[in-house]
């Protein structure tokens, strides 16, 4: 069930209660996990979990430390408690230190579920089996991944804060493989509630891929027009969006700095395309998150309007040097689209590429956001509005600005897991004009 | 969000570290086993009584401290701890595995019966069952060697050695600079149905910092990262390496690379320094040659692998001067342990990956042999939390020197007419079958007729896994074999992250694809060029 706010409520006091420092943050986390996880159609781990995570940070004035650790027992937590007092106390000052979080107010959150909390770990495996059959009958090799997490969270502080929220999720994802290696295709979902988990459009989607990315052939590369499906497009704007940050342009060493003269603000500045709109909202029902970080409240941000920049993430320290007000980053992001269906922003493009999935996307060079990556599990030839056949993946190197400028369509948004991360991201597939498809890459 | 993202994020002191002088509890002293006596007895007991064919426990303890300096604010103090124990059962051919923090007889038995639980929910409709090897039995303790225990070391001592770094890059000139430390121990205990029971213990640490030099007129930055790698060591680590001579280097190079002529994109020989070899080591070697990868066990988010098993024997993965091997007893490795975590003794378990250019072993962990045709395990197995169900991870995968012993950086650099000397890893990338990579480095000097050069920017290396390593023809000789390293590697659903050591020598690669990084984020080069040299009149911009 994780967390309940009574035994919240009851620990952060308790906790609090035996510090001595001048001020004091709690954050507690409990809840249960499931994973199971499934290989060439037959399951290969399936484990519960559950535990729960106490954190504390003191400060006698600007010395600071912070401990954390599982052991919630009365002896253990005194010596948390005790410990991390020697280390503040040891600590020289911080300058940048800040007091704890004062209290506000929170939206309640809509990313709960009593269905997800309440689900029997067989659940899990009665809603697996029938995709990994619907691969079988397929004649496709299938690994997937069902992820259920249900977690209570607290924070507390020595000014009285106290705040407690639950967030429960599913995601799912499945790669289907044809038996020669030849094809491959993916697809992905992610719920708040269980009940709302329909996973045989996921299986069928990755089947559909796998089968008709068989005998890719090579196309060369260069800078091409791409139709980007929605977990590609969420992958290269996440790359981005934490990159909005006020300290490291003023400090001169932002991607922000080469796009802006000298002197120059770039919030108000039209520095991406018109179709360029990013947005966090904690209480978007299609990607619900928490509604605050680390105390500080969450609320409806507009980052980029319209190519317009509008909001900078501002730290607390930061806000306070600068006199401007403090901006959390973003909880979630969700991106309009033009409400286009995939095929018909395929039936916009000429000459180009689908692309279906991106992976292992690192940062090349961080004064253009240059970052490089791969597509992989479905690749596709695009020619006079319509897919006409595999092609082999590539590797690309690209800056999610360039995409951001350079995108002449988008499509219907969509809650889907990126490849390495799963922050709830609601986002359209886009088509996108000279994506620099660098090499040729021999993965299948 | 995750659980983990949700902590970090709502940590009041963000990055973090901690370290006193602690008192050792009597709780710390005593060994596992003898702080919870009888639990793997109840728990592999209620295992079996269900109807387990195989059981293992589990106990874990992670104690972690690190400490984060900026210029010269000490912005990260913090320590974090980790205990709890896990039961994994094979029954009626499938696994089952479950967690928890509740270390009481009954709350390991609820575990046992739990697993078993989830295990059996799959009888009836697998294709294949589970089968594993039997294993020999052992019983032992096991603990990594290492000089000062970091734990035991003053909070001042290490505050004061890091803001002696910034200090040296400040006075240089560097504009930012940050320094920090980890430290990590790991406890382990492990009991299962073959009849082992063991003890482990092993100490990491990581010293690191970063320098960034700005042009603001020009809206310019560049950074430069120390190369000093973790290490499976103590506080000598961080005391030993000179830090204090690095830095100041650090600033000049960074100051150099944001100056430096962007680098002419094109086929260019390679000369690669430990420092940055053994990332692509880890890469183009250590995670093609993993055997889940290559069963498909990891298809849905790490990848499969162009490694297959029916290439044992038979693949010309490099050139003959390339041998590689694995091993988790390593001084100092990262990987390095007794036993791994499916209770396989790792001495006199060292194997060769690629000997002599050819592809010869995969890495494995339980009930992975007999799918090619081998006996057993080689003792890859781990998982980094005690909520973490084992999987296959890397041991330490190192490139061998090469016969002379007495050749040298210098004499490969001397054997390059035209051509660049990489040091240290940047950026990475490589496909999720390990073909194409992609990588860049801290530092590149170019080399012109044998001679270092000045240095070049906007440098990266991309190229396919086997015909780089065909493509290597020189190999620095023992006296030059160094050993880097990650505290982070990460595979898995979730995923785990693992430690893990690479050593290499100096190695040099002929024709490797050289791309022009700033050219690929659609920059003009030759603004680039003209921008950031002025010796260069009359010309638009200057390929190096």
């Amino acid at each position: 069930m994780g967390l309940t706010e009574d035994k919240a409520r009851e620990l952060c006091d308790r906790i609090l209660g035996l510090v001595r420092a001048d001020s004091a943050e709690v954050w507690l986390s409990e809840g249960s996990e499931q994973h199971l996880r499934y290989a060439n159609n037959d399951i290969t781990s399936n484990s519960v979990s559950r535990r729960i995570d106490v954190g504390l940070s003191v400060s006698y004035g600007k010395r600071s430390a912070s401990i954390s650790t599982n052991q919630t027992g009365d002896e253990a937590l005194r010596t948390m408690v005790e410990k991390v007092q020697t280390m503040a106390r040891l600590a020289p000052e911080d300058p940048e230190s800040m007091p704890p979080v004062e209290p506000a107010t929170y939206a309640d959150p809509i990313n709960w579920s009593e269905a997800t909390a309440n689900a029997a770990p067989g659940d899990a495996i009665e809603r697996v089996r029938p995709v990994i059959e619907q691969a079988r009958a397929a004649g496709v090799d299938s690994a997937g991944y069902l992820q259920r997490l249900v977690y209570g969270m607290a924070l507390a502080n020595s000014r009285g804060l106290f705040v407690h929220q639950r967030s429960a999720s599913v995601g799912f994802s499945l790669t289907a493989r044809t038996g020669e290696g030849n094809g491959s295709g993916w697809a992905s979902t992610q719920v708040t509630d269980i009940r709302d988990l329909d996973l045989a459009p996921v299986g069928e989607r990755a089947i559909r891929k796998a089968l008709a990315s068989r005998n890719a052939v090579e196309r060369a590369p260069g800078r091409t027009t791409v139709v980007l499906e929605a977990s590609a497009v969420r992958d290269l704007i996440s790359l981005l969006i934490w990159d909005l940050d006020r300290r490291s342009f003023d400090e001169g060493r932002s991607f922000l700095n080469g796009l802006v003269g000298e002197g120059k603000d770039p919030v108000g500045a039209s520095l991406f395309g018109d179709r360029a709109t990013l947005v966090s909202d904690p209480l978007a029902p299609e990607a619900p998150c928490a509604t605050h970080s680390g105390g500080l409240p969450l609320n409806r941000t507009a980052w980029i309007e319209k190519g317009v920049l509008k909001t900078l993430e501002v730290g607390r320290f930061w806000a306070g040097e600068k006199k401007i007000p403090v901006q959390p980053g973003p909880g979630n992001v969700l991106m309009p689209g033009d409400g286009a269906t995939l095929d018909e922003l395929i039936s916009q493009v000429d000459d180009g590429v689908l692309i279906t999935r991106l992976w292992y996307l690192r940062q090349v060079q961080p004064q253009t956001l240059l970052y490089t990556g791969l597509t992989r599990d479905g690749t596709f030839a695009i020619r006079d509005g319509k897919v006409v056949g595999p092609v082999k993946n590539f590797r690309f190197n690209e800056s999610p600005v360039n995409i951001l400028r350079q995108i002449m369509a988008s499509g219907i948004p969509e809650r889907v897991l990126g490849s390495e991360n799963d922050m709830p991201f609601h986002v359209p597939p886009l088509v996108v004009r000279d994506f620099n498809l660098s090499s040729v890459s021999e993965a299948s | 969000m995750h659980r983990r993202d949700w902590l970090k994020r709502t940590s009041a002191a963000g990055v973090a570290l901690l370290a006193d002088r602690w008192q050792v509890t009597a709780a710390a002293a005593a060994t596992i086993g003898e702080r919870f006596p009888n639990l793997a007895d109840a728990a592999l007991a209620r295992a079996k009584a269900l109807g387990a064919s195989f059981a293992d426990f589990h106990i874990m303890q992670t104690d972690s401290e690190s400490l984060f300096v900026r210029e010269e604010m000490v912005q990260g103090v913090d320590a974090d701890s980790s205990l709890g124990c896990s039961v994994r059962v094979l029954v009626d051919g499938a696994w089952g595995f479950a967690a928890g923090d509740d270390l009481s007889p009954e709350g390991v038995s609820r575990l046992a019966e739990s697993a078993v639980a989830i295990g059996r929910a799959q009888a009836g409709w697998r294709k294949r069952p589970v089968e594993i090897e039997t294993l020999p039995a052992h019983t032992g303790r096991w603990e990594q060697a290492i000089g000062i225990d970091p734990f035991t070391v003053t909070l001042e001592e290490k505050v004061e050695r890091l803001l002696a770094i910034n200090r040296a890059a400040l006075a240089k000139g560097a504009n930012y600079c940050n320094a920090h430390f980890s430290q990590v121990r790991e406890r382990k205990w492990l009991a299962n149905t073959f009849g082992s029971r063991i003890e482990q213990s092993r100490v990491r640490v990581f010293p690191s910092f970063g320098v960034t030099v700005v042009d603001e007129k020009k809206g310019e930055f560049a950074s430069r990262s120390s190369l000093a790698p973790p290490r499976g060591a103590g506080f000598e680590h961080l005391r030993d390496w000179d830090f204090i001579a690095e830095a100041p280097l650090a600033v000049e190079q960074a100051r150099e690379k944001m100056a430096a002529p962007s680098v002419r994109p094109g086929k260019l020989d390679l000369v690669i320094a430990p420092s940055n070899l053994w990332l692509t080591i880890h890469e183009t070697v250590g995670h093609p040659t993993e055997l889940d990868r290559a069963l498909g066990y990891e298809a849905n988010f790490a990848g499969t692998s162009f490694c297959t098993p029916d290439k044992l024997d038979s693949l010309q993965y490099g050139s003959e001067l390339v041998t590689i091997r694995a091993d988790r007893t390593a001084d100092n490795g990262l990987s390095t342990i007794g036993y791994d975590d499916d209770g396989v003794a790792t001495e006199g378990r060292e194997f060769a990956i690629v000997d002599k250019g050819v592809f010869r072993n995969f890495q494995m962990a339980l009930g992975q042999a007999a799918l090619i045709g081998r006996e057993s395990s080689n003792g890859c197995a781990y998982a980094d939390s005690f909520d973490a169900f084992p999987i296959q991870r890397m041991p330490n995968i190192s490139l061998q020197p090469g016969t002379d012993p007495s050749v040298t950086v210098t004499d490969l650099i001397a054997g390059v007419e035209d051509g660049i000397y990489i040091e240290g890893n940047g950026s990475w990338s490589i496909d999720q079958q390990r073909y194409n990579f992609q990588f860049t480095g801290q530092v590149f000097h170019r080399i012109r007729e044998g001679r270092l050069d000045g240095m070049l920017r906007d440098v990266a290396y991309q190229g396919n896994s086997v015909d780089f390593w065909k493509a290597c023809d020189g190999l620095g000789g023992a006296p030059t074999y160094e050993l880097g390293g990650a505290f982070n590697c990460g595979k898995g659903q979730p995923q785990q992250v693992a430690p893990v050591s690479h050593g290499a020598v100096p190695a040099r690669f002929r024709r490797v694809n050289i791309l022009n990084t700033a050219a690929e984020a659609g920059k003009d080069i030759a603004a680039v060029g003209k921008n950031t040299c002025n010796c260069n009149e009359g010309r638009l911009g200057r390929w190096a």
